[in-house]
C-alpha cells in the first residue's frame, strides 16, 4: 500500500491528467460531430454492429489477414493490454487499500491465474514492443512509412512525426509494463518468497536479491507504471495510438441500408441534386467530409496496408491512401482547438492531404478499403474530392473534358453516334430488341464497350451467339441504352452520372418492371453490372443483375452449354468491379472448369487481393498519372509469370488494358480473351468433335 | 469593354444526321441539339478576355426558336453575363442573321463581336463577314489567336502555308477557328447561377428587318454510302489493284 502523501499526490495528478484527457477526447468528438450527415445508416442494427465490431477486434482477424507475422506480435500487445486494464485496476486498488483486502485472492484459483496472466501477458507485451521497435527502427520495414517520392506528406510527417509518435508510445509501453513487472518482482523480493504463478517477477526478484528493503522497488515500480499512465493519457488522445479506442468503434460503423443489409464497397454515396440549397458539391474543406470520413484518421494506425495494395502507389504514383488519412490526422491535430470551437478549417484539403496527381491516379479499385483492418473508407474521400474538382471547380484532367462532353452529347464515352449503337450486331446475328421480343426473360445490357469498342464487340457478339445457342429468351434495349454513367461517377462528375442514370432507370423500369415479371438483366461489363446493381437502387431502379459469367455458369450447370475443356494453361484476372466490389469470384472460375482444374492457374494476387488493370475510376479515359510503371504492365507481367497461354478477362476494359500493355505486345505473350470468347470457342470445338455443323 | 457573342443552335456533332424523306431538309425530330462548336470557342474566348480584365460584359445572342434558350443558358453557365434571344421559327439565311445582328449591335453597342467562323449545320461561313460589311467594321476571320490592347485587336489567322497577323482598330468583328482555345467544362454552381442570369426575348418584328430568303433550297440528299472495303493479302496485290483497278498509281 502507498503512504498517505503518495496517495494524495497520485490523486491530484490523476485529477489533472483526467482533465486534459477529457478535453482531448471532447475536442475529437466535437470535430467528428462537425461532419456532414451520412446517406447510409451508420447506427441501425446496433446489436449486429456491436457483435461484428467485437468479433473482429477480439479475433484480430483483419490484422492477421495480410500480415500474419506482424499480426502475431500485434496480438501479444492487444491481448496483453486488454488484460492489463484489469491489472492496472488491481494495482490501483493494491496501492490504495491494505493488502488484507485482497488476501482472499491470494492463493485461490482466480488469484493464481490472475497473477499468472499479469506476469505472462506483461512479458508478451514487452516481446511485442521489442519486435515493433526492431521492425520500425532497425529493420526499417519498407511496408511502413516508405512512400513514393511524389506523395504529398504533411510537414509534421516529413519531419518524422510518425517515428517520434511511435518512439514515445513504445517507450511508454516498455516502461509501463517493465516497471510493473519490476514492482511485482520487488514485492516478492521484499516478502522473501518465490511465486510460481509469476515466473517473470520471480526471476526479477532473484536478480535484484531478496530483503525487506526491496519494498522501495515496489514503490518505484508502482509509480512509474501507474504514474506514467497519468502522464501519457493527455498525449495519447493526440497520438496515432488512439486507434485502440477508435478502431473497434470504426469497425462497427460500416454502411448499412434501411433494412440493415450491408452496403458494399462498389456503392458511392449520392449527392441530392433535388436540394437546391447545396452550393458546395463534394469536399473542399475538412469540415465538409461526412462524419465517418472525419472519424477515419483517428481509427487509422498508419499501418500502410492500403498503400501497399494500391495499384497507383505500387506503380510509383503520387497516391498513397494511408498518407491521405495520416495527413488528415496531422492537420486535424494542428487545428483541433479552433475546429472544435466552431471555426472553419483554414485551408483546403487538397493543399495538405493529396496532390492533384494523386487525386487523379486513383483507379477506384477498392483495394485500400478492403485492405484496411479498421474499416476506413479512403475511396469515398477521393471521390468527394474529385466531385469538388469537377462539379464545383471544373478543374480536372483535360482528357476527361472530352469524355464528359461525349457522355453528355452522345450518351457514350467514345462520342460515337447513338444511331450506331446497334452496329455491333452485324447482319449474321439475330439479336432481338425489346420492341421485337416483348416476352423476353433476360435483358442483355450490352454497354458502350460492347456496342462501340471493336475488341468488346467481339465479346458482345460471342455472348449473343451463346445466348442464342442456349435458347435463352433475351432482348436488348438497343438505342434506348446509354452509358450507365460509371466513368462519370467515378470520375467525380456526379451530376452527369445522375442525368444518364435517371434516363437509364426510366428505360429499364419500363422495359422490365412495369409488367411485374421477374426478368433479369445480364451484362458483359462489370462496370455496367456495378452501376445497375449498386448505383441504380439509389435512383429507384432495383434489378436482378447478372454478370455474363454467372449466366453462362448457370447454362453449363443446366446442360445447355458444354463444359469447358481447356487445351491451354489459362489464368483468370478478377475485375475489381466484379470481384472485390461485388464478391463474384466463383462463377467465372466455374465457367473455366472450376477450382482445381489443372489448366486453370491462379495469379499470386487473386480474388479479393486482385490487382487492378488500371482502367477503373475513369482512368481508361485519361492519360495515366506519372509513375515508374503502368498499372496494366504490372498486372500483365504477373499474369505472364503464371506460365499461362491465355489471360481470361471478364471485363471489356480489363481486356483492352491488359492486351495493350507493353509486355502483351511481345511475341509469345499470352493472349487476353474474354470468358464469352473462350466459351464460344469451346462451343465451336465441341460441335466440331461431335460432327455438328 | 462590351463583347457580343452570337451563338447558333445546331444539330449536335455526335448525331448522325438524317435527311427528311421528301428531301426538303434535315430531320430535326427528337435530335439532340447543342451550341455550334465554333461559337462555343467564341464564348470561351470572350470569357477569357473578361477574366484577363479586358472586358466587363459578355452578351450572348441567338436567333431561332424558343428552344434556343437552352443554348443561351449553356453560354451563361460558361460565364456570359446576359443573353438575348431573337425568337423566330423562320429559317434564317446568313444575310438575314447578319442584318438582325446589326440591329442588336446598334442596340447593345459592343466594341467587339466574336462568333464562330461557320456553323456546322449549313457550313455557310458568311455571317461574320456580312455583319462586318453591314457595320462597316474591320474583320478578323478564322482567328487562332487573339490579343486586345490599347483599342486594337491583334488577330492571328491560319491561312494556307502559314500564319497571318492582322491588327484591327476596335470596334471589330472576329470569327473563331478551331485552335483558338478549348472551351471549358461548366461547373455545377455556374449551371445553377446561369438560371438566374437575365435572358431577354425579342421578336423579329421588334427589329424591323427584312429577313426574306434570297435563295431557295432545291433538294437535300444524303451522301452516297461508302462501298465496303476489301482486304488484300499482300503489298504486291495492293499495288496491282491500285494500279489496275483503281488506276491511281
Amino acid at each position: 500500500m502507498l503512504t498517505l502523501p503518495e496517495k494524495a499526490l497520485f490523486f491530484i495528478l490523476a485529477v489533472i491528467s483526467s482533465y486534459y484527457t477529457y478535453r482531448g477526447f471532447r475536442q475529437i468528438i466535437d470535430i467528428i460531430r462537425k461532419g456532414q450527415p451520412e446517406y447510409y445508416s451508420r447506427f441501425n442494427r446496433p446489436a449486429e454492429r456491436v457483435r461484428e465490431a467485437l468479433l473482429r477486434t477480439i479475433t484480430q482477424i483483419t490484422v492477421f489477414r495480410d500480415r500474419p507475422v506482424v499480426g502475431f506480435f500485434h496480438s501479444f500487445i492487444f491481448y496483453g493490454f486488454t488484460f492489463y486494464a484489469l491489472v492496472n485496476l488491481a494495482d490501483l486498488i493494491e496501492g490504495f487499500f491494505p493488502p488484507g483486502w485482497f488476501a482472499w485472492l491470494g492463493n485461490s484459483v482466480v488469484g493464481n491465474f490472475f497473477r499468472l496472466g499479469a506476469d505472462v501477458f506483461g512479458a508478451l507485451v514487452l516481446i511485442g514492443v521489442i519486435f515493433f521497435v526492431w521492425r520500425r527502427f532497425v529493420k526499417k520495414d519498407a511496408a511502413l512509412e516508405r512512400f513514393n517520392q511524389a506523395v504529398l506528406l504533411h510537414p509534421d510527417v516529413r519531419t518524422g512525426g510518425i517515428r517520434f509518435d511511435s518512439l514515445i508510445v513504445a517507450g511508454f509501453i516498455f516502461l509501463h509494463v517493465g516497471f510493473r513487472l519490476f514492482g511485482a518482482g520487488s514485492l516478492l523480493a521484499a516478502e522473501g518468497r518465490m511465486d510460481y504463478w509469476q515466473p517473470t517477477a520471480t526471476i526479477i526478484a532473484r536478480l535484484v536479491g531478496f530483503g525487506p528493503h526491496r519494498i522501495v522497488g515496489w514503490h518505484i515500480g508502482w509509480w512509474i507504471s501507474l504514474g506514467l499512465i497519468l502522464a501519457f493519457l493527455p498525449y495519447f488522445v493526440r497520438s496515432k495510438h488512439i486507434h485502440i479506442f477508435a478502431a473497434p468503434v470504426r469497425l462497427g460503423l460500416g454502411r448499412r441500408g434501411n433494412t440493415g443489409e450491408k452496403v458494399g464497397s462498389g456503392v458511392l454515396d449520392p449527392i441530392n441534386f433535388e436540394d437546391e440549397n447545396i452550393e458546395q458539391f463534394g469536399v473542399a474543406q475538412l469540415e465538409q467530409f461526412r462524419f465517418t470520413q472525419l472519424f477515419d484518421p483517428y481509427a487509422c494506425i498508419q499501418c500502410n496496408r492500403c498503400t501497399n495494395m494500391c495499384p497507383a502507389h505500387v506503380t510509383g504514383k503520387a497516391l498513397a491512401p494511408s498518407a491521405l488519412e495520416i495527413n488528415k490526422r496531422y492537420e486535424l491535430n494542428s487545428i483541433r482547438s479552433k475546429l472544435a470551437a466552431g471555426e472553419s478549417s483554414p485551408r483546403p484539403v487538397m493543399e495538405f492531404a493529396l496532390s492533384d496527381s494523386a487525386l487523379w491516379a486513383c483507379t477506384a479499385c477498392g483495394a485500400c478499403v478492403h485492405a484496411c483492418p479498421v474499416g476506413c473508407e479512403q475511396l469515398s474521400d477521393i471521390i468527394d474530392l474529385r466531385r469538388d474538382a469537377v462539379l464545383t471547380k471544373a478543374q480536372f484532367p483535360q482528357e476527361l473534358n472530352n469524355t464528359f462532353r461525349n457522355l453528355e452529347r452522345a450518351g457514350n464515352p467514345w462520342g460515337l453516334a447513338q444511331d450506331a449503337r446497334e452496329d455491333w450486331i452485324g447482319s449474321d446475328l439475330h439479336v432481338p430488341r425489346i420492341s421485337q421480343n416483348a416476352d423476353f426473360e433476360v435483358l442483355y445490357w450490352v454497354g458502350c464497350a460492347g456496342a462501340y469498342d471493336p475488341s468488346a464487340q467481339k465479346v458482345a457478339r460471342a455472348f449473343a451467339a451463346i445466348l442464342a445457342h442456349a435458347k435463352v429468351n433475351f432482348a436488348i434495349l438497343g438505342k434506348k441504352e446509354k452509358c450507365t454513367g460509371d466513368p462519370a461517377r467515378r470520375g467525380g462528375n456526379e451530376y452527369l452520372y445522375y442525368n444518364l442514370a435517371t434516363e437509364n432507370v426510366e428505360a429499364l423500369n419500363s422495359a422490365l418492371l412495369n409488367d411485374g415479371t421477374t426478368k433479369r438483366v445480364v451484362t458483359t461489363c462489370p462496370h455496367c453490372f456495378n452501376a445497375l446493381a449498386n448505383d441504380y437502387p439509389q435512383l429507384g431502379g432495383s434489378y436482378r443483375v447478372l454478370h455474363h459469367s454467372q449466366l453462362i455458369a448457370e447454362l453449363i450447370r443446366e446442360g445447355r452449354l458444354p463444359e469447358m475443356i481447356l487445351s491451354d494453361k489459362i489464368t483468370y484476372h478478377d475485375p475489381c468491379y466484379l470481384g472485390r466490389h461485388n464478391g463474384v469470384y466463383d462463377a467465372p472460375r466455374r465457367v473455366l472448369g472450376g477450382d482445381g482444374t489443372e489448366s486453370l492457374v491462379e495469379m499470386p494476387r487473386n480474388r479479393e487481393n486482385s490487382f487492378c488493370c488500371g482502367a477503373g475510376g475513369a482512368q481508361f479515359w485519361k492519360e495515366e498519372e506519372p509513375g515508374t510503371m503502368r498499372v496494366t504492365e504490372n498486372r500483365f507481367r504477373e499474369a505472364e509469370s503464371t506460365g499461362a497461354k491465355v489471360v481470361a478477362a471478364g471485363c471489356p476494359f480489363c481486356k483492352s488494358m491488359l492486351s495493350s500493355s507493353e509486355s502483351a505486345g511481345k511475341t509469345g505473350a499470352p493472349a487476353v480473351l474474354d470468358i464469352a470468347e473462350l466459351v464460344m470457342e469451346n462451343l465451336r470445338q465441341t460441335r466440331q468433335r461431335l460432327g455438328l455443323p | 469593354m462590351k463583347l457580343l457573342v452570337p451563338i447558333k443552335r445546331v444539330v449536335d456533332f455526335t448525331v448522325k444526321v438524317r435527311v427528311k424523306p421528301d428531301g426538303s431538309g434535315v430531320d430535326l425530330e427528337n435530335v439532340k441539339m447543342s451550341m455550334n462548336p465554333f461559337d462555343e470557342i467564341a464564348v470561351e474566348e470572350a470569357i477569357r478576355l473578361k477574366e484577363r480584365g479586358l472586358a466587363n460584359e459578355i452578351i450572348v445572342v441567338s436567333l431561332g426558336p424558343a428552344a434556343c434558350q437552352e443554348t443561351l443558358r449553356t453560354a451563361l453557365a460558361m460565364g456570359a453575363d446576359r443573353a438575348v434571344l431573337v425568337e423566330t421559327d423562320a429559317e434564317l439565311e446568313p444575310l438575314a442573321v447578319a442584318k438582325l445582328l446589326k440591329q442588336i449591335v446598334a442596340k447593345e453597342e459592343p466594341q467587339l463581336v466574336i462568333l464562330g467562323k461557320q456553323a456546322i449545320d449549313d457550313d455557310s461561313n458568311q455571317t461574320g463577314q456580312m455583319l462586318a460589311a453591314l457595320l462597316d467594321w474591320p474583320q478578323g476571320t478564322f482567328a487562332s489567336k487573339l490579343e486586345i490592347a490599347e483599342g486594337k485587336a491583334t488577330v492571328t489567322r491560319e491561312i494556307d502555308g502559314g500564319l497571318e497577323t492582322l491588327e484591327l482598330p476596335l470596334p471589330a468583328v472576329i470569327t473563331t477557328d478551331l485552335r483558338l482555345n478549348e472551351p471549358r467544362y461548366t461547373s455545377l454552381p455556374n449551371i445553377i447561377k446561369a438560371k438566374k442570369r437575365p435572358l431577354d426575348t425579342l421578336k423579329i418584328s421588334d427589329l424591323q428587318t427584312d429577313i426574306a430568303p434570297r435563295s431557295k433550297t432545291q433538294k437535300v440528299g444524303a451522301p452516297q454510302p461508302r462501298k465496303a472495303g476489301i482486304r488484300v493479302n499482300s503489298v504486291e496485290e495492293l499495288v496491282t489493284k491500285l494500279r489496275e483497278e483503281a488506276k491511281v498509281i
